[in-house]
């Protein structure tokens, strides 16, 4: 299948190696343009009574201070906001592909906007991110020695368990936002191959914007889990 | 090699049996606290959500191993 290769757009030498800038990089690169623009104009002109683009604005970082306060407690000025963006993140570039042109008529498009998740780089690099926060918060939270004991803790018998859980959560978290947006991206070339125009549309309104929507909440909901209760005391 | 590759990728996918019968249970829990309670069905369908999405992650991962074995070669 040629649409699940991954082009590459250019590549430059550093330090002797070739660093190589595929398309995931690029797509990624236009999703954080797209929120940091956003972003940018809806907090150019802030009134003291919130309207429009400003009310929405505010509900949505009101509720993700609240969610952040009610699950880190005293750290959750840093951690909520890492929370937020992995979810804008994911969110939006998710949901970018709805914006690529179709071939219609055997007539090739001159470009695809595909998913970055797609790529399993980039769920990896995600769940990485992660699970060294839950260690960075669970050290500082608990201190070397109680870290330790957690490690034991109803009994000394589950020290391996306890480590192979370091090991296991990043991997379901990488595997499960990457087979699903995979699984989508390829249901949704499929369809776009068989009926060019009109029935995408209807498949799209699910593949597209309610699992990604769901699959960035799980990613974001399940980190925020496992960082409170690393924290947990 | 294309055969037993086919018939592997085939295998693989059995795991969703396991994401259908969890996904069906969690529906069905769903169903019944919402009907006793419909006021906290703002509380519950969340929950819901995210539980779908895990109890699902089992079937993805059959899908993953499936498409890594059709499409690396």
């Amino acid at each position: 299948m040629k649409a699940l290769e991954f082009k590459q757009i250019f590549s430059f030498p550093l330090f002797g190696y070739t660093v190589v800038v595929t398309e995931t990089v690029v797509v990624s690169w236009l999703a954080m343009a797209l929120i940091i623009i956003v972003s940018l104009c809806m907090v150019r002109r802030l009134a003291w009574k919130p309207s429009g683009p400003q009310a929405l604005l505010e509900t949505a970082v009101g509720f993700l201070n609240k969610f952040s306060k009610d699950q880190f407690g005293g750290r959750s000025k840093y951690l909520g906001h890492y929370i937020g963006s992995l979810f804008l993140f994911l969110f939006v570039s998710n949901v970018l592909p709805v914006f690529s042109p179709v071939a219609v008529f055997g007539r090739e498009p001159s470009f695809i906007i595909k998913p970055p998740a797609r790529d399993i780089n980039v769920t990896a690099a995600l769940a990485i991110i992660s699970i060294v926060l839950v260690l960075v918060c669970g050290l500082r939270a608990k201190g070397l020695k109680g870290w330790l004991r957690h490690l034991a803790y109803p009994v000394p018998m589950m020290i391996p368990l306890n480590i192979l859980e370091y090991g296991v959560r990043p991997l379901s978290l990488c595997l499960r936002l990457f087979g699903n947006i995979l699984g989508a991206f390829i249901l949704m070339h499929l369809i776009e191959e068989l009926v060019p125009i009109g029935v995408p549309m209807i498949f799209s309104l699910y593949f597209d914007f309610i699992d990604g929507l769901i699959q960035a909440a799980v990613f974001a909901f399940l980190s925020t889990l496992y960082i409170a209760e690393a924290m947990e005391v | 090699m294309e055969l037993m590759t086919a018939i592997g990728a085939g295998i693989a996918v059995i795991s969703g049996i396991g994401a259908g019968v969890g996904i069906g249970i969690a529906t069905s829990g769903t169903a019944q606290a919402i009907s006793r309670q419909p006021e906290a069905s703002g509380k519950i369908l969340p929950m819901f959500f995210l539980g779908v999405a895990l109890a699902e992650s089992t079937a993805i991962y059959g899908l993953v191993i499936s498409i890594l074995l059709i499409f690396s070669k």
